[in-house]
């Protein structure tokens, strides 16, 4: 195979010609770790808005006709389109997030997106919890406001007898607290377990930069 | 065939080696391992001009398989040479690479296929098989071409079979086989 043993011979000769990456910049290459992590936070609110698009067609039909019933449609509706468009907003910020890292070469350029993002992040957190708070105590005022109907419906809806509408509100009240709270805690601890690692590897590079940048 | 596992396992380690975010030791690591990288690069520039075809992607695979290099590093306790350990991580960086975006790679241009020399002027004969040379490596399988590159490397078989978690016998009768293949595509 003579050809293989010319080109073999020749093979060495060909690094004159080859690029040369200096040291600042194989250290830069170190740290583009950030925007792998940005665009592992705009893969998992895509994930998280299509998990919760997922769970809304599950909710049992019983459960829509009984905020039907009792005259929550639309205000259920405006919330829903509320919720979406918020979601979507964050989404295309994290996807420009992501863009923007991935693109930049300065360092100073790459800290100011990591700080960038990491807001964007913690605001979309505090909406996304402040959001499921206040719809779940709005809801359940109306619910008080509106104890007959509620009684009625439920009753109706749900085939319940035998039981009188006080000791019913008070049971009624105690598991919506009870699931308000667990609900509450699910969704700060999925945002702590998630979102919470991104963020703290994200900070982590943002350090090492400074070092670099110092 | 490949040790894909041992490559995977190193990737795993990372994260327990590197606890010590800020240490001085830790420092000490990076300015390490960048200053050895920078000296041996050559070694990733060269498996990127075989296995890209245009600068973007040279240096998309160069930033990759530095970035592959720098979570292995923790592993490496110089129980190889750092430029043998450089071998098969950044091989095995280019050829998971290559695999993900074959179809995107399959189409050459002529500029990037070609081999640049440097040294003394050739006469054209040999020149042009050179040039034919290089584009027939660059047109076989991504792990033909890892044996062929550390063969051209003038690695000896004994360490292409360890970088490339195959047995000594295996890697011959495989460039055997390799060099019958290229033997096809030139002579047709």
């Amino acid at each position: 195979m003579d050809e293989l043993e010319i080109l073999k011979k020749q093979w060495q000769s060909q690094e004159q010609g080859l690029p040369h990456v200096s040291y600042k910049e194989i250290y830069k290459m170190l740290l583009k770790k950030s925007s792998s992590i940005v665009k592992w936070i705009f893969f998992i609110s895509i994930a998280e808005l299509g998990f919760w698009t997922l769970l809304s067609v599950f909710v049992p039909e019983s459960s829509t006709k009984f905020s039907d019933d009792i005259g929550l449609h639309n205000v259920m509706v405006a919330v829903n389109v509320l919720n979406y468009t918020v979601f979507a907003t964050f989404i295309i910020l994290f996807y420009r997030n992501y863009r923007k890292i991935s693109i930049t070469d300065s360092i100073k350029e790459l800290m100011q997106n990591i700080l960038r993002t990491r807001k964007t992040v913690k605001y979309f957190v505090i909406y996304n919890v402040s959001a499921s708070l206040l719809l779940i105590i709005g809801i359940n005022f109306y619910y008080y406001a509106n104890q007959d109907i509620v009684f009625k419906f439920m009753t109706e809806d749900y085939g319940i007898s035998n039981i009188s509408q006080e000791r019913f509100m008070r049971m009624f009240f105690v598991i919506q607290i009870l699931f308000g709270i667990v609900m509450i805690g699910f969704v700060l601890l999925f945002y702590r377990v998630v979102y919470g690692i991104l963020l703290r590897r994200l900070h982590k590079n943002y350090n090492e930069l400074k070092k670099i940048e110092a | 065939m490949y040790n894909f596992y041992d490559f995977c396992n190193e990737r795993k380690h990372i994260n327990t080696n590197r606890k010590a975010n800020n240490s001085p030791l830790s420092k000490k690591l990076e300015h390490s391992f960048v200053t050895q990288l920078e000296k041996n690069q050559n070694i990733v520039h060269k498996i990127c001009r075989l296995y890209t075809n245009d600068s973007d992607s040279h240096n998309d695979l160069f930033q990759e398989i530095t970035i592959q290099l720098w979570r292995a590093y923790p592993k490496f306790r110089g129980e190889a040479k750092f430029s043998t350990w450089m071998y098969r991580v950044a091989l095995n960086t280019a050829i998971t690479l290559y695999r993900k975006s074959k179809r995107t790679i399959k189409t050459q241009d002529y500029e990037g296929v070609s081999f640049k020399i440097t040294a003394e002027a050739y006469d054209d004969t040999t020149e042009q098989q050179l040039q034919l040379m290089y584009t027939a490596v660059k047109g076989l399988n991504d792990i033909d071409k890892a044996l062929v590159f550390l063969y051209l490397e003038d690695r000896n078989y004994k360490e292409i079979a360890e970088t490339l978690g195959i047995t000594e016998v295996n890697a011959r009768v495989k460039m055997n086989r390799i060099k019958e293949k290229l033997r096809t595509i030139l002579n047709p």
